[in-house]
């Protein structure tokens, strides 16, 4: 028989203390990012703040250098560009426009007295992505620029699809805490839903140290994560309540909980091993369009596995420690 | 053998079999040269793509849009207006003939249009946003014209006087427009200053005193054409208010719908119409694209008979007379009226149009005018490269995520480990059938390829569940068969609570998502659900047939 664990006695209750430490800073860090968020100052993708992406390919190679002077004329320089590799991409980049350019078209307003001033208001969306066309094609005439695709949003789309995102991460997180309150009892989904939260908020603030893009994929991904990374609380508590029934004194609720936690552990460990290897699998071989996506699944796998030993169980023990009465 | 496990046998093969049936049309469609298919054999082409699987625009390309309804009054958008737009989106679309479009509403005030297969944005973004208001006006006469030219430049000259005192402003707005590399913007600052045309006094004399005017290249038996550079500021000029004011009431000053090309310049036309509206498009009953005897792309259109009475009074009564054919207020073409029409009539397209032009124009003419107007949001285009660098990477990264997986279970719990790889296996068949179930046709995205390798992960967890119980009841020694039976009883429930989870936020996902989103919601929720069944139904009676053995590999 193949073991990775075999009858081990790790006392993951007795390390709380510092668990609540890393995990206190790993909130206030998720929070700080939440709050960046509704400030607009995180690093959101163009789905949230409108904007334009285009993928196109050139005839003779070029440098990301060269292609980034040609956007320097419309006072674009600080655009991200990429070279895109793969079969079908030669010569190929990826340019990504965030927001909208102020002052980039004209429009002319005469007043009642005949004064005439061109205003140049901002362009967005669409004109954001004819705007990088046309400005790469005027730079590069004897060679030519065309398009694969495109994505061009207009920012007002961002405020719906934020609103829809929290919607999302509320309600999830209300359904988890319905479910694991009617499955359990109110202790047990007080802190899955925790345990829970601190996960999603714990990627956000390492995706918003790192300055990873936030896109509507890493959403995506964050309530993923916090599905699976309840799936592990559930499989713990499950353990616990099992264990409870032999449950005497106080002074053995933490012993309890730690016996639990163990007895479970080789099954956590091999299913986040089995979830990391296609996650890693996905990060790799994914693509573009996959890899924020994948990455924040990553981070997500070891916070959730470390979430349902140190965060969901500790809180069991201090609320078990609080309360006047013993509970069962 | 035992009856039940008969019974098992038979409903595995049989749940086996149809996945592969369902799946065989998938395998034939993709394996093959489809455009090729299409060409030679269009019937089975269609009858096989309506059976495989289908993929997401972000697979297969094509144009996804975002449309805003909006309330030309500014108001709130009932329900009704919603979809009658939709209606309207989906029959032009219908009749240029994009297969399998989706055009969905979202929210109360949003539309969404999915065209898969379909990458040429422009077209795309005409069909939506034209109206497509066809309308019959008179042309004004020359003389007309004159009249009406001289006294927009005498408002002119008193309007640019004015100005020139206050010249530091529009130089420096110039500039500005010319940093930012616009044309417009470009040529205005040149225009105002006045030397576009370098040349002798007398000219700058007759520019400073006809600043209109002089814009103008030359007339045309009926209109005007001007420069592409002078045109920008043609427009300025006409929107000015004191302008406006000048134009007589009855009169239409308006351009044409694209650019002629007269060696290698480019000229716009500039009409003074009638603005009395002689007809209007709503009679026409049928139009259709076609050629000219010079081989000129035109809409020939048909009217009922109101319409035919009506186009015949206005056609006897001004033959001799252009007609100008005005499309969204802008003239699409002023044939000249050679004799009495009645029923069926003939648009020549101006410009440099093409037979392509001429068929969108008549699409538009067939769907009629939106009830309301509309917004692009948001308009993504994936084209052939990117759409094919996913499917490679998707299946890629399917393929080596499902071979690790594979290979570490078997390593790790050996025999049952095979079964649990076994069950794996038989979960993404069932997956990938379940999407193509008629009915059912759930749309594979890229996202939705991640939620399959990710159900790989997360589905072998059921089996290391079970596995892991059945293990630790074996270590308190108990014998293989009451092991097995006391760790799936004990395992059972941990499952399906732990997978309830995951379902809760995939079917939260499916609701707040959108598109490839929702792809994604489909495949992770789908798998898992199945994971549940492979593991229960499957692995659980495998281990219920091992029982008899005096060790278990596990």
């Amino acid at each position: 028989m193949m073991q990775i664990f075999t009858k081990t006695n790790i006392d993951f209750i007795g390390k709380r203390k510092y668990a609540f430490l890393f995990s206190g800073i790993m909130v206030v860090l998720g929070v700080a990012a939440f709050m960046m968020i509704l400030l607009g100052k995180a690093n959101l993708g163009i789905d949230f703040t409108g904007g334009a992406e285009i993928i196109g390919s050139f005839e003779k190679p070029v440098s990301v250098d060269q292609v980034r002077d040609a956007l320097s004329e419309i006072g674009q320089g600080e655009a991200k560009i990429q070279a895109l590799r793969g079969e079908g991409f030669v010569n190929s980049f990826i340019i990504k426009l965030k927001g909208s350019i102020e002052n980039a078209l004209p429009e002319t307003t005469w007043t009642a007295d005949g004064e005439m001033t061109i205003n140049m208001v901002a362009a967005e969306g669409d004109q954001l992505g004819d705007l990088l066309k046309t400005a790469i094609s005027k730079h590069f005439p004897d060679n030519k620029f065309t398009l694969d695709s495109t994505n061009n949003i207009s920012s007002k789309v961002g405020e719906k699809l934020t609103a829809n995102a929290i919607k999302a991460v509320i309600f999830a997180l209300l359904g988890i805490l319905i479910y694991i309150w009617i499955r359990f009892d109110f202790r047990f989904g007080v802190a899955a839903t925790a345990a829970t939260f601190h996960d999603v908020l714990a990627v956000l603030g390492i995706y918003f140290i790192l300055n990873r893009e936030l896109s509507l994929l890493v959403i995506t991904a964050l309530l993923t994560l916090a599905g699976y990374s309840l799936t592990d609380t559930v499989v713990v508590f499950d353990r616990i309540r099992e264990n409870l029934k032999n449950f005497r004194k106080r002074s053995d609720f933490a012993s309890t909980i730690n016996l639990s936690i163990n007895s479970v552990l080789s099954r956590t460990a091999i299913t986040s091993f089995t979830v990391l290897i296609v996650v890693l699998t996905l990060l790799f071989f994914g693509g573009k369009v996959l890899f924020d996506f994948a990455l924040a699944l990553t981070i997500g796998i070891f916070i959730g596995t470390y979430s349902s030993w140190f965060v969901a169980s500790p809180i069991l023990v201090e609320w078990e420690n609080r309360s006047p009465k013993r509970v069962k | 053998m035992r009856r039940g496990q008969l019974t098992w046998i038979v409903v595995i093969t049989a749940a086996i079999l149809v996945s592969i049936v369902l799946l065989y049309p998938t395998v034939e469609f993709y394996s093959q040269d489809r455009e090729l298919l299409k060409e030679n054999d269009p019937k089975n082409y269609y009858s096989l793509k309506d059976k495989a699987l289908r993929l997401g625009l972000d697979l297969q390309g094509g144009v996804h849009m975002v449309l805003q309804v909006k309330d030309p009054k500014g108001g709130g958008i009932g329900g009704d207006v919603q979809d009658q737009v939709l209606e309207k989106i989906r029959i032009r679309v219908d009749k240029f003939g994009i297969t399998e479009p989706e055009i969905v509403k979202s929210g109360i005030d949003q539309i969404v249009v999915d065209l898969p297969g379909f990458a040429d944005i422009k077209a795309a973004k005409e069909l939506i946003g034209n109206t497509a208001q066809l309308r019959f006006h008179l042309l004004r006469s020359a003389d007309e014209c004159q009249a009406t030219m001289e006294s927009i430049d005498s408002v002119l000259v008193m309007a640019l006087a004015d100005k020139a005192g206050d010249a530091t402003t529009a130089k420096t707005t110039g500039k500005e427009a010319d940093t930012s590399g616009q044309d417009v913007g470009d040529i205005f600052g040149k225009d105002v200053a006045g030397d576009s045309v370098p040349g002798s006094l007398e000219e700058e004399d007759f520019e400073k005193a006809h600043p209109f005017s002089a814009l103008l290249d030359r007339w045309i038996g009926g209109w005007w054409e001007i420069t592409m550079e002078n045109y920008a500021v043609v427009r300025q000029y006409l929107e000015k208010d004191e302008v406006k004011a000048v134009i007589p009431p009855n009169y239409l000053v308006t351009f044409g719908t694209r650019p002629v090309k007269r060696g290698d310049r480019q000229f716009q036309s500039l009409y003074f119409l009638n603005s009395n509206i002689e007809m209007t498009g709503e009679p026409i009953i049928s139009v259709k694209e076609s050629f000219d005897q010079f081989r000129r792309p035109v809409v020939n259109f048909e009217l009922d008979s109101d319409g035919a009475r009506t186009f015949s009074r206005v056609t006897g009564q001004h033959i001799d007379e252009a007609l100008a054919i005005v499309i969204d207020g802008l003239v699409e073409s002023a044939p000249n009226i050679e004799s009495r029409i009645n029923k069926r009539g003939q648009i020549t397209m101006g410009g440099d149009a093409t037979i392509s032009d001429a068929y969108l124009l008549s699409v538009l003419l067939k769907a009629g005018a939106l009830p309301a107007d509309v917004q692009l949001l948001q308009s993504t285009v994936v084209g052939p490269a990117l759409g094919q660098d996913s499917i490679n990477r998707g299946k890629l990264a399917s393929v080596i995520g499902l071979l690790l997986v594979v290979i570490f279970m078997g390593v790790y719990y050996r025999v049952s480990g095979l079964i649990a790889d076994g069950a794996l296996i038989l979960n993404v068949l069932f997956l990938l059938a379940f999407m193509v179930i008629p009915g059912v046709n759930a749309t594979l995205t890229m996202p939705g390829i991640a939620g399959i390798v990710l159900t790989v992960g997360m589905a072998v967890d059921s089996n290391v569940l079970m596995f892991e119980r059945i293990r630790e009841e074996m270590r308190t020694g108990k014998t293989i068969r009451a092991s097995i039976d006391a760790g799936y009883d004990r395992a059972l429930l941990t499952i399906i609570d732990s997978h309830v989870t995951t379902l809760i936020t995939a079917f939260i996902l499916f609701i707040f998502g959108s598109g490839p989103i929702r792809g994604f919601a489909v495949t992770l929720s789908m798998g898992v659900f199945l994971s549940l069944f492979t593991a229960l139904f499957i692995t659980k009676a495998i281990l219920d047939m091992r029982k008899k053995y005096k060790s278990l590999s596990i």
